[in-house]
């Protein structure tokens, strides 16, 4: 065994300070990971207690609680908070822990960016939540109520919760870009000897098309909300219609950004899978390079689909056409990963530990959420579902129970590899049923109430869909108390329990698994050979 | 599994890493540029 002083001299053993300087200056891939899961974890019990507020207003017609500006304020804040500060630092906390570990690098390509990339997040959530605290002492008018798209010309008339949202996307996107040029650069050069992208996990692939994604739509999303910016304090009129500009190009921008962004949040959960399916089917992952095409093609086509998301607002026939087939032919592809996914299952010795559960449950709710996307993509029958809680029960399908969900399936998955502990296998699957059920309290009755026409982003609403969302908010409380749970099973887990083995579960394959649990501060000094 | 990362070993790969990464940045800077020139 040769020495290995290389990435000690980056990293040199011992000299490590103590306390909040480590976790500021840190560049160790699994301490930024574990920075990036604990804020996202955090944000997320912030963005929900966003839309529990919502959803208690939403229990019966009429405003009990809020005024409607608060309300839209609450709902646009929601998703921002979801998307840019929960689910995307999740998968690239994942991303940070565990690359390396798979493709048997001693670390992220970029140490640096890797610390600047997380340290841009914390004063971007606080930009996009501030407004509320400063609201209370008189100080301007709350947060964004846009929604989450800024569609003009709401977004150029808006308050000042616009400008801090504006100036936290441009700093998220910034942060996201840093992390997705150290993924690829990471998967290009830093792969062990004999490691080949055929060879790659499929985490890696998952999130090596996801960091492509990234780096070709963030900056389009950043050059919407700049040229937002110039339209409402340096006289440019690119989105006012009353100075020749044109709404609509927002609509076009943001959703050339907005439509990745679904497969940005969703790739890694779909890298993800297969090893915990192959793990606790005892088998290995079927269809492999499928899956891999299957991922490129995603990517390719999801940057060409995106004015599906406006079919309402007007456009000529042969797009109106064109977005609908391209929209419906990202199926194929996915149709795929799902065949793969359960081939995976068929015929193998499963057994259903936590996230086994949660990879199940994924695949099923995720299916719903295809599958209703498929209605929306038909321009005939969107003129009916456009702008109801028919969509938005879909995307909570596809993003909570297709993201979050799969984000769990993670936590589960790799918890024990991390700590060192087992979890409470008993509170793990609690938590799963619960989740489960809530859920689809939650949402299910969200898709009849689109049918039946009730609007989304209202507060009030007509008394024919009070016993819908009376359900709806009941299913919202059980599921968000029903995350302490998670909270509470992750922080035991933390703190100690029954130590694990390297490889943690009996069927796990990998690089990662055969590194001690919980892995060094430093892992693959000394390089694995794959053969 | 007995090859180490040696220092040329991981200096090379670094700079191979970072020529790349002020790659793909610049990338991110000339779509993000593009918006300006978008013709209404």
């Amino acid at each position: 065994m040769s020495t290995a002083t290389t990435h000690t001299a980056e990293h040199p053993a011992g000299e490590y300070h103590g306390g909040l300087l480590r976790w500021l200056t840190t560049t160790n891939h699994k301490d930024i990971g574990t920075m990036y899961l604990t804020f996202s974890l955090i944000m997320f019990f912030v963005g929900g207690l966003m839309i529990l507020a919502v959803r208690a207003e939403l229990f019966s017609p009429g405003l009990q609680l809020m005024q409607p500006e608060f309300f839209n304020q609450l709902i646009g804040v929601h998703a921002l908070v979801m998307i840019f500060a929960a689910l995307m630092p999740a998968a690239t906390g994942f991303a940070n822990w565990m690359l390396p570990l798979m493709i048997g690098a001693p670390d992220m390509a970029l140490p640096r960016l890797n610390n600047w990339g997380f340290w841009l997040l914390p004063p971007a959530a606080i930009l996009l939540t501030l407004p509320f605290t400063l609201a209370l002492f008189g100080i301007g008018d709350g947060a964004l109520a846009t929604g989450w798209t800024f569609y003009a010309p709401l977004s150029v008339q808006g308050g000042m919760g616009v400008d801090f949202a504006i100036l936290a996307v441009h700093i998220l996107g910034i942060s996201s870009i840093m992390g997705s040029i150290n993924i690829i650069v990471t998967i290009f050069n830093m792969r062990a000897p004999g490691m080949t992208m055929m060879k790659l996990p499929l985490f890696a692939w998952g999130w090596l098309i996801t960091a492509f994604l990234l780096i070709a739509t963030l900056p389009v999303l950043a050059g919407a909300v700049t040229m937002l910016l110039t339209d409402r304090h340096f006289g440019t009129h690119f989105f006012d219609a009353a100075g020749g500009g044109d709404p609509i190009l927002f609509q076009h921008l943001f959703w050339f950004f907005g439509h990745p962004e679904v497969y940005i949040l969703l790739l890694p959960v779909w890298g993800l899978m297969p090893h915990v399916l192959s793990t606790f089917s005892r088998k290995p992952t079927y269809g492999y390079k499928a899956q891999v095409y299957s991922f490129i093609a995603i990517g390719l086509l999801s940057v060409v689909v995106w004015a599906h998301h406006f079919f309402t607002a007007g456009m000529p026939v042969p797009a109106l056409v064109y977005f609908m087939f391209s929209t419906m032919a990202i199926s194929l592809p996915l149709a795929v990963l799902f065949f793969c996914w359960i081939a995976t299952m068929w015929k193998g010795a499963m057994t259903f530990e936590t996230p086994m559960l949660f990879a199940v449950g994924f695949i099923v709710l995720f299916g719903i959420a295809g599958l209703t996307g498929l209605i929306l993509a038909d321009v005939a029958a969107d003129a009916q579902y456009h702008h109801s809680y028919f969509v938005v029960a879909h995307f909570h399908y596809a993003l909570f129970a297709g993201g979050i969900m799969g984000v769990m399936t993670g936590v589960y998955y790799w918890l024990p590899k991390w700590t060192g502990h087992m979890y409470s296998e008993k509170l793990g699957k609690l938590h799963f049923w619960l989740t489960v059920v809530s859920f689809n309290l939650t949402f299910l009755p969200q898709f009849f109430l689109g049918l039946a026409g009730m609007p989304r982003r209202i507060p009030d609403y007509a008394l024919q869909f009070a016993e819908f969302n009376a359900i709806s908010t009941l299913g919202a409380f059980v599921l968000g108390f029903s995350q302490l749970l998670f909270a509470w099973n992750i922080w035991s887990c933390v703190r100690g329990g029954p130590k694990v083995e390297s490889r943690v579960w009996e069927g796990a394959e990998g690089l990662e698994w055969e590194l001690p649990s919980p892995p060094p501060h430093h892992t693959w000094e000394i390089q694995p050979v794959i053969k | 599994m007995t090859p180490a990362f040696t220092d040329a070993d991981l200096a090379r790969r670094r700079a191979a890493s970072r020529r790349l990464g002020w790659l793909l940045g610049a990338v991110v800077l000339v779509i993000y540029l593009i918006g300006l020139f978008i013709k209404r």
